[in-house]
């Protein structure tokens, strides 16, 4: 019993592949001869925004200390609760950071701390490389802080302060 | 006492009913309406020199600076009107003309009056392009740090060392914009009670060289207390952050010490924070003291005093509660208590009525009294042979050992281990100091006082009345003693002076005992 199939004839000029398949060539060769898109990372880097929120850094003085006074701002304004802050007193009787550390793995890089800061201190890094080998290098100290030289987040634009 | 004529007058459209001369300040503060003021304190004599509490009275040619003005009969009084505000924000002004900007660093920052109200009332920018005045930072001896440039010139500090000290070394001295705190030459802050300098000042200009730096307003945990290092009593609020006591200071008690606390007592508190504290009962096997289980301790302890007698040289720096259950431990036995105090100079405050850092350095000697204990220099004088010594945190300095030697086991209740117990205790129970549990002090003059829990108990320690709780169901005298509060209720139901006392009726400022009234008047 044979079943009932329905055949469909269709012109082979329509249905080939092969026209096709050249128009996929055409377009995969054009791309070789335009301009190359892909960034040779890390040889090459992109660039970042200015308002870029990566690792933290802490400015220092001339003499090498840090600008930070241990007022206690970040700890209190940080929403992730990542700053550690101890705070003592150096031989002039000031007040200054016995352990300042963040753990930039609860860190949320909202900029609070930066914001905050009444020394300018404390910033957030244009600076994105943050790989680590341990967990632990995640919880920058203080030393580590100062140590970073990458440059610094723009929190608004100096020439246009209110983002008009 | 006569009648006392009643003012009725409306504030920020409150109607408030206050007795006759009293100031707008106070009425107000009736009223629920916080007028702003740097100068006034209810504990000092009026000055009015902040002219911060100026407010619009209705009627008058000008406004009235509330902390020196008396209430009228039918006055308004607008605390918050245009001209009011105006007025305050241009003091506001004035004031932050030399104050430096340097909340950052200032220890005052966070419980600055001046960052208060400006917050709430001053100008958002300055309009002084001058450069400020700069005087240094002076050493005034004693705790006291003063900062020049931070200070506003109320003169609270000023008129405490005159008024209330009786010891008038400050006062202001220059003139106009120079003019600053000074203290006469020769002489130092080093009265018993000038402290309460740092507490008074509103801004960060009088510091405590003892808190300097250490810890950040915000950052403190506080808790309602009773300052245990003299049986003075003062109120008082310790404060903490991670654990650790970094402050203490004074809670108004109109009844016992007003505002103020002493040098002695404020600086006393680093014993609070010991680190060489004993936080697990022990257990004396095969001739060493051994860390054991709650529970073991408590059956080796109850064996020890199985049908003996008890003798218990108590503390007078524990709760009622404790001592309490200490007194039925001893009645349960058919032992004897007794107690020492440790003597100072006693050292009054002069401006305020039956205020003194007292010879008797611990916070209840009288509790210790009216639980039934007996005073004595040489307390172990009335240990019998063979009886169980119960040393509830006595560290038992300078009792001659052999003393000791006479009993025939000792149970340690106490918050330290001192060197004696460890080759002399028999079971050591650890319990938790006055800032690590509830509890409540008798003053001298018999007056019933809480504390409350500020920290948390090292490692297995546990409450004072507790730990006594249990080793008294130990020996079979009922239990129940769960809480504090529990325990207090237990104490006033068997106890004349205690009757019908209750946490709930002691609340904050507490309640002398039956008997106090008689004592003080005689």
């Amino acid at each position: 019993m044979a079943i009932g199939v329905k055949v469909v004839s269709r012109p082979i000029d329509e249905v080939s592949y092969v026209r096709a398949t050249l128009g996929g060539m055409k377009r995969t060769l054009r791309h070789v001869f335009e301009e190359k898109v892909t960034t040779q990372y890390p040889e090459e880097k992109e660039s970042i925004s200015k308002r870029w929120r990566g690792t933290h850094r802490m400015h220092t003085t001339e003499d090498g200390k840090a600008k930070c006074v241990g007022c206690g701002l970040c700890p209190s304004v940080c929403p992730a609760n990542c700053i550690k802050l101890v705070t003592g007193e150096d031989e002039q009787g000031n007040r200054y950071p016995l352990v300042f550390e963040i753990d930039e793995f609860r860190c949320i890089f909202c900029g609070y701390c930066q914001e905050v800061c009444p020394e300018e201190a404390i910033h957030l890094g244009r600076h994105y490389e943050n790989a680590e080998y341990s967990r632990e290098g995640f919880v920058y100290d203080l030393e580590r802080l100062m140590a970073q030289t990458h440059p610094v987040c723009e929190m608004w634009d100096p020439a246009d302060p209110k983002g008009e | 006492m006569a009648d006392v004529k009643m003012v009725n007058l409306t504030i920020e459209g409150r109607g408030v009913s206050v007795p006759d001369g009293t100031s707008i300040l106070e009425a107000a503060k009736l009223a629920g309406v916080l007028v702003p003021h740097y100068c006034y304190h209810p504990g000092l004599p009026v000055a009015g020199v902040c002219r911060m509490c100026l407010v619009e009275v209705e009627k008058a040619p000008k406004l009235a600076p509330s902390c020196a003005t008396a209430v009228v009969e039918g006055q308004v009084v607008h605390v918050h009107s245009p001209k009011a505000l105006e007025a305050r924000k241009g003091v506001l002004e004035m004031l932050l003309i030399n104050h430096p900007l340097d909340c950052p660093i200032c220890d005052q920052a966070g419980e600055c009056e001046l960052q208060d109200y400006t917050y709430q009332e001053g100008r958002a920018e300055g309009r002084y392009r001058d450069p400020k005045r700069f005087n240094p930072v002076e050493d005034f001896g004693g705790d006291v740090m003063y900062v020049a440039n931070r200070c506003i010139l109320c003169t609270r500090c000023v008129r405490f060392m005159d008024d209330i000290a009786h010891d008038p070394v400050l006062a202001v001295v220059e003139r106009g914009d120079r003019a600053l705190i000074g203290k006469f030459e020769g002489e130092d802050l080093t009265h018993a009670w000038a402290g309460n300098v740092i507490d008074l000042c509103p801004v960060g200009a009088l510091l405590s060289k003892d808190s300097l730096n250490k810890a950040r307003a915000w950052e403190l945990d506080r808790a309602a207390s009773v300052c245990p290092n003299c049986s003075q009593g003062c109120n008082m609020i310790v404060e903490t952050r991670d654990n650790q006591v970094m402050r203490l200071r004074p809670r108004p008690n109109a009844d016992v010490n007003e505002f103020f606390m002493c040098d002695h007592g404020r600086l006393n508190y680093r014993w609070m924070n010991r680190a060489d504290r004993v936080d697990t009962p022990m257990v004396r096997q095969n001739g060493v003291l051994a860390r054991a289980d709650w529970e073991v301790a408590l059956r080796a302890a109850a064996a020890l005093l199985g049908g003996k007698r008890a003798f218990v040289l108590a503390s007078p720096n524990l709760s009622n509660e404790a001592l309490f259950l200490l007194g039925k431990l001893v009645a349960k036995t058919g032992g004897a208590g007794a107690f020492r105090v440790n003597q100072g100079q006693e050292a009054p405050l002069p401006g305020v009525k039956d205020l003194a850092l007292r010879a008797d350095r611990a916070a209840n000697v009288r509790g210790a009294e009216l639980a039934g204990f007996t005073r004595s220099d040489a307390p172990l004088s009335g240990m019998m042979a063979g009886d169980v010594l119960i040393v509830a945190d006595e560290e038992l300095d300078g009792v001659d050992a052999t003393d000791a030697a006479r009993a025939g086991a000792v149970i340690v209740v106490g918050t330290t281990l001192p060197g004696w117990a460890r080759h002399g205790a028999n079971v050591v129970l650890p319990i938790a100091n006055c800032v690590e549990e509830d509890g409540t002090f008798t003053n001298l003059r018999g007056r019933v006082q809480r504390f409350f829990q500020a920290k948390a108990a090292p490692g297995l320690a546990r409450p004072s009345f507790f730990a006594i709780g249990d080793l008294l169901a130990s020996v079979g005298d009922g239990a129940g003693y769960w809480t504090a509060s529990q325990t207090f209720d237990a104490l006033a139901a068997a106890h004349t002076e205690f009757a019908g006392m209750s946490y709930d009726t002691l609340a904050l400022k507490g309640a002398p005992t039956a008997g106090a009234m008689t004592e003080a008047s005689a």
